[in-house]
């Protein structure tokens, strides 16, 4: 289906008067092969060339030098009538949803693809339903405005954009990035099933690493080369190589690393929980009863500190008569680390904005160290001195000619002498780990990691009490995750600062929050320490939407031993001691 | 509170005025326009007003909806009238301080703003009954412009929310950075918006260059060849409001003549 080799592609940098300034090789010899019906994956870290590999594959951009031929046909010396066969074959979802979908109805966007190859009208519309059902969304969404989806029915949307296409191969770029855990693992399900009942080649660029888990074959990409490539095993069995890569192991692979040299299961082929349990349940029949209930939770609510830093006192919130947040009772306490978890819609974003006063409701409902922020009467930019808050995506807010620029903006707003403003722009720059030289680089030189961390130094150069951040994780590879959570650890632990931050990254959370807030349909379903948290809310959640995605794999694990007849403690903070509780249920040393 | 401005947006919701052909709609639009345009009298604007009446209640859009997307707009239409109360001359009806109100000045207003809402509102009605590609593809035809022209028509229509709700978090992002876009004089407010106009270009040009890829990888070639989900093409229906469009303008020149 696809055949790649010796690909090279390296594109130039120029300043105003055309003189070269800059050659960036993205891509260094490339060997590359997808044969029909293939699940494959390609990681790397960001700015690895991994999204430039992928347009090459559509023809959006041409290789310098090399041969690609894709159902045969030539994508480098091919016409432009080649190029629209190849685009034909080979379709693309891309990460933003918001960028990438044309028409304003669901069933007129799917269509456009379709249009463009001049398909009648008849059979545009059969193409539709039919791409409809496949992607997972159903013929009943036909006649949806796309504004009023989720990002994730938006991502449906895109690939069944691609669908309609009938393409022979589907390449998507990032495509879960910007989503949360459950739409995440709904399209991966939907992907996995066009690639098993269709037939269709699946190539699937991510530097998510669990997502690794579903692909037949990968490919790891650095520095515009082929880190490694092979099946999985293979792969998952060079930790180290990974590390180098920028990369980490999934979970659960992790876990069964531990298990197998704790003796406990023996090596072999696992790379689910489901696979997992059954592992362990056949090499250990014996540890399993029938009779082995989940335990109560007993939730463990944190000391707080009796100044309480944040209160929600029966806060609602409503918008154009949707109760957004219902009855809304919270107080966090001054240096506390809270982590806010909850779907999609569950009004996560709100909660936040509610604190400095960016959305408003009644007053009485909200107050920060004692003042009722929706009080009219309230000096409201006084109040804000003191609370920082990280938007999504904070890097997009950017907007001076550099650096330094951009993260002196704040300060200077707050009325101090301009040395003092320059002072606390380059404290705040230190604190988020960019060395000096940055300061007078132009916002556009700099890496997506880079930019968020400059955002954020814009954010603690207000030298907040409070950091709010809204999904600060998202979006970055596992190397700038754990950069950004460092970062926030330090500014917790060193600067005392009180963190209050919404997050999909569950794994993260265990480890680094002192207390976990879920929030469910605008209320709250659970509060306290982490584990205790994430136990409650499957024990709290229905019968049949008990799924585990929202845990940490490794209390995915225990639970589903559990319930299988495993005598074993639920509540843990790391692989480590969830290996050790399978242990002590186990009965060995 | 940026949100709330629904002015040019589609309402889904089935309907017979959402069924219609989009010429039909987009040349009834015109010429009820025109119409409210030529002369300013009671029997032909409360004719129009009928028309309106009647196309929004069979359009299933909630009045409500409408309204509350449209009070911004209400409102300057209705200053802007006003002025009219105090500038015409006429019989002098009451005079406050330098200002004198005339019944002509306060006929005049009250034609002025019945005017203007009859054509706002009946433009909007088209927006909300019409997705922006059927828009797009009426335009074309009715007026000849060029496949690509209407796509992008088409593709700004659409990113208009996305935009807008982009623009709410830059400014509520740089608010929490101290800026303050409501205060200070006109050059230090130019100068803070800057922090929002700046990023919110920027933005917009990645997603023009994200939205072309996305474009070019499902084979669009400017319209060429292209077929269409939803090809134009004449139902009874649209007959009948054709010949109720041709009723309308006799109806309505006889009341210009008459009156």
């Amino acid at each position: 289906m696809i055949r790649i080799k010796d690909l090279e592609f390296e594109y130039y940098e120029r300043d105003e008067e055309e003189n070269l300034t800059d050659m960036i090789n993205a891509i260094r010899g490339i060997n590359f092969d997808a044969g029909k019906g293939d699940f494959i994956a390609v990681a790397g870290r960001n700015g690895s060339g991994k999204s430039t590999f992928a347009k090459i594959l559509n023809c959006l951009i041409t290789p310098i030098d090399g041969t690609v031929l894709i159902g045969g046909i030539d994508a480098i010396n091919g016409t432009d009538e080649d190029i629209f066969k190849i685009r034909k074959k080979v379709g693309m979802v891309f990460q933003n949803p918001d960028n990438q979908i044309i028409g304003s109805v669901v069933a007129e966007d799917i269509a456009f693809g379709a249009e463009n190859i001049g398909i009648s009208s008849d059979e545009l519309w059969e193409r539709v339903f039919e791409a409809l059902s496949d992607s997972g969304l159903g013929a009943r969404m036909a006649d949806i405005k796309i504004d009023e989806l989720s990002g994730g029915e938006k991502q449906k949307v895109a690939i069944a954009g691609v669908l309609a296409m009938k393409p022979a191969c589907i390449v998507l770029d990032e495509a879960t990035s910007m989503l949360d855990n459950k739409s995440r693992w709904e399209i991966l399900k939907s992907i996995k099933e066009i690639n098993e009942k269709l037939g269709i080649t699946i190539i699937m660029i991510t530097h998510n690493m669990d997502e690794l888990l579903i692909a037949d074959y990968i490919y790891i990409m650095d520095k515009g080369r082929i880190f490694l490539r092979g099946k999985k095993e293979s792969i998952f069995a060079n930790k180290e190589m990974l590390k180098q890569a920028g990369l980490e192991c999934p979970a659960i692979i992790d876990i069964k690393n531990d298990l197998v040299r704790s003796g406990i299961i023996h090596d072999g082929r696992i790379f689910s929980v489901e696979a997992m349990v059954k592992r362990i349940k056949y090499e250990h029949p014996n540890s399993f009863f029938l009779d082995t209930k989940l335990e109560k939770n007993h939730i463990v609510k944190p000391k707080i500190n009796p100044v309480n830093a944040i209160l929600f006192n029966h806060a609602k919130y409503s918008y154009n008569k949707e109760s957004v947040l219902k009855d809304i009772s919270l107080s966090i306490g001054k240096d506390e680390y809270v982590v806010i978890i909850g779907g999609t819609g569950a009004g996560k974003s709100t909660l936040l904005k509610l604190i400095p006063g960016l959305v408003k409701t009644d007053t009485d409902m909200i107050y920060v160290d004692g003042v009722d922020v929706m009080d009219k009467s309230t000096d409201l930019s006084n109040l804000r001195k003191k609370l920082g808050f990280v938007f999504q995506y904070p890097e997009q807010q950017l907007f001076a000619k550099n650096v330094y620029e951009d993260v002196v903006f704040g300060p200077r707003n707050t009325g101090i002498t301009e040395v003092e403003a320059e002072k606390r722009a380059y404290e705040a720059i230190e604190v988020v780990g960019l060395s000096d030289e940055i300061y007078d680089m132009p916002i556009n030189k700099l890496s997506g990691g880079e930019k968020r961390r400059v955002a954020l130094a814009g954010v603690l150069a207000m030298q907040p009490e409070y950091l709010i951040l809204d999904e600060p994780l998202s979006g970055l590879d596992p190397e700038g995750k754990q950069n950004m959570l460092d970062i926030i650890e330090a500014l917790h632990k060193e600067a005392g600062i009180t963190i209050v931050m919404v997050s999909h990254d569950m794994e993260s959370v265990v480890k680094y929050a002192d207390r976990l807030i879920a929030i469910e349909d605008g209320e709250v379903l659970a509060d306290g320490i982490p584990e205790n948290v994430f136990y409650e809310m499957y024990l709290e959640a229905d019968e049949k939407e008990r799924e585990l995605y929202n845990l940490p794999v490794i209390m995915q694990l225990l639970i589903s031993l559990r319930r299988e007849g495993l005598e074993v403690s639920c509540l843990v903070k790391d692989i480590d001691e969830g290996v050790n509780n399978i242990k002590k249920a186990l009965n060995i040393d | 509170m940026l949100r709330d401005i629904t002015i040019g947006q589609f309402y889904s919701v089935k309907s017979p005025i959402h069924e219609l052909d989009p010429r039909v709609k987009i040349r009834f639009v015109i010429i009820f326009i025109i119409l409210s345009l030529l002369d300013k009298n009671i029997y032909l604007f409360g004719l129009l007003t009928i028309v309106f009446m009647t196309a929004l209640i069979m359009s299933n859009v909630p009045i409500r909806h409408m309204f509350k997307g449209m009070r911004g707009i209400v409102l300057f239409i209705l200053l802007c009238s006003m002025i009219n109360i105090f500038t015409v001359y006429g019989e002098t009806l009451l005079r406050i301080g330098g200002l004198t109100i005339t019944s002509e000045g306060i006929l005049k207003a009250v034609y002025v703003f019945w005017r203007m809402i009859l054509i706002i509102f009946m433009s909007s009605l088209l927006m909300y009954t019409t997705t922006p590609t059927e828009l797009t593809d009426g335009l074309e035809k009715c007026f000849a412009i060029k496949g690509n022209v209407a796509m992008g028509i088409t593709i700004a229509l659409r990113f208009i929310p996305v935009l807008m709700e982009e623009l709410d978090r830059i400014m509520k992002a740089q608010e929490m950075r101290g800026a303050q876009f409501d205060k200070g004089g006109p050059i230090k407010r130019i100068k803070n918006l800057r922090t929002v106009i700046i990023p919110l270009f920027q933005n917009s040009i990645d997603r023009a260059k994200c939205l072309a890829d996305a474009m070019d990888s499902r084979c669009y070639k400017g319209g060429k060849n292209r077929t269409k989900l939803r090809p134009l093409k004449y139902k009874t229906k649209d007959h009948i409001v054709y010949v109720t469009l041709l009723l309308l303008l006799i109806f309505g020149i006889y009341f210009i003549i008459k009156f």
